[in-house]
């Protein structure tokens, strides 16, 4: 999830937003407007979603844009915003809960080879959207966003061991689960 | 039959182990596992080519707006009162907050203009004075919903020698949110106002105007 920006450090970007010049701004969306684009869609269960997610945390981050008390940490307070986002409407939404809908997840390509493959990824992405937010998160920024555990305490606040803990919740749900849909 | 992973299983997928460390009656549990793993889609998102164009628009809407309000709003001038000045203390500034909130009418006799910014404010407003005690500070301002939380757009002004930072801000009947920001860099909520989580974990002081909560001065 962290690559190397070209072009003027975000701290310049956000100081020239803050001191009028909007159309800066369009660099920073640029920059990150896809970096978080399959997180959010894991988290959500449906690009559709994850792109208006994305939208509105980037708006967001620019309303608030004063309140980013590290601007050259851009990208770690937007994704805060971002999966606060997310969170909340993993909340309102309940319907992502039930297990009766295929997530809207780019299709793969149909060959023979992997098929089964395609098929128990689903199973995965279906299975995903039944665990908590907190499981879902830390499954995806450890095995999707492939992150350690280090870095995921360091980036969503909490402890290895609190995050080890709901990572193991997971496995054990997402096998029952994978169970239950065979 | 228990649906749990092995503990020495849950730590082969968390990398801390290897398949072949882990013992033969555990092998079968442990290749399922990574199985499972290894069949999950990791290629990336791309988003649609005209979110930039999306986001952009709404983000010049939103300066667009806040210039708008920053110059036309009209001339009601409503003031309304507040409690007290509790103390507060960070580090070895000394500070408290209140709110001041009186109902006034234009032209009357205890014209607030002294106290008061120099933009006028809408109808069915209320003048809010916000006063923050930090006798260490040399400059504080004031964020909020107001004013888009742009730090640097309400500076208050020191009232005297005895760390009293004062503004009065013309502020539309409802609920609004804001920090104090002390020498540019600390956000402090005010003691003397409910606080809600601002989604970051940090909280935001909340006044809620109200006409019927004020004195005709």
């Amino acid at each position: 999830m962290e690559r190397t920006a070209v072009g003027p450090p975000d701290g310049v970007i956000v100081q020239a937003v803050l001191s009028g010049d909007v159309e800066q701004y369009a660099v920073l969306v640029r920059r990150y407007q896809d970096r978080y684009a399959r997180y959010a869609t894991r988290m959500l269960g449906s690009v559709d979603a994850a792109e208006d997610a994305v939208q509105d945390a980037l708006v967001r981050a620019y309303d608030q844009l004063a309140r980013c008390r590290d601007p050259n940490n851009f990208a770690g307070w937007f994704f805060l915003i971002l999966r606060n986002r997310c969170f909340a409407e993993r909340r309102r939404d309940q319907r992502f809960a039930a297990l009766d809908g295929v997530p809207d997840v780019p299709a793969e390509e149909n060959t023979e080879a992997s098929l089964e493959r395609s098929e128990r990824g689903r199973g995965i992405e279906r299975a995903l959207q039944t665990l908590t937010p907190e499981q879902r998160e830390v499954f995806v920024l450890k095995h999707m966003e492939e992150l350690s555990y280090e870095e995921i305490a360091g980036r969503v606040g909490t402890t290895v061991a609190a995050l080890k803990m709901r990572m193991h919740r997971a496995y054990d749900r997402l096998r029952e689960l994978l169970e239950e849909m065979q | 039959m228990s649906r749990e992973f092995h503990p020495l299983v849950k730590q082969l997928l968390d990398g801390e182990r290897t398949l072949s460390s882990l013992p033969p009656e555990l092998q079968a549990e442990a290749e399922e596992a990574v199985r499972l793993l290894g069949a999950m889609d990791r290629r990336d998102v791309t988003f649609s080519s005209g979110l930039e164009a999306r986001v952009m628009q709404e983000v010049r809407q939103h300066a667009a707006a806040r210039r708008v309000r920053a110059n036309t709003d009209p001339v009601l001038w409503r003031w309304l009162t507040a409690p007290s000045v509790p103390p507060w203390v960070v580090g070895a500034v000394a500070a408290a907050a209140i709110i001041a909130l009186v109902i006034w009418r234009p032209g009357s006799a205890n014209d607030p203009v002294a106290v008061a910014p120099a933009t006028a404010v809408a109808p069915e407003s209320v003048f809010v004075k916000f006063i923050l005690f930090a006798a260490a500070a040399k400059r504080v301002t004031l964020a909020g919903t107001f004013n888009r939380w742009d730090a640097g757009a309400t500076p208050l002004a020191r009232a005297g020698d005895e760390g009293v930072w004062t503004v009065t801000l013309g502020l539309p009947v409802g609920q609004h949110q804001y920090a104090f920001v002390v020498d540019g860099q600390r956000w402090v909520v005010d003691p003397a106002a409910p606080t809600v989580d601002d989604g970051f974990g940090r909280k935001n002081s909340v006044v809620s105007v109200s006409l019927g909560l004020g004195r005709v001065m």
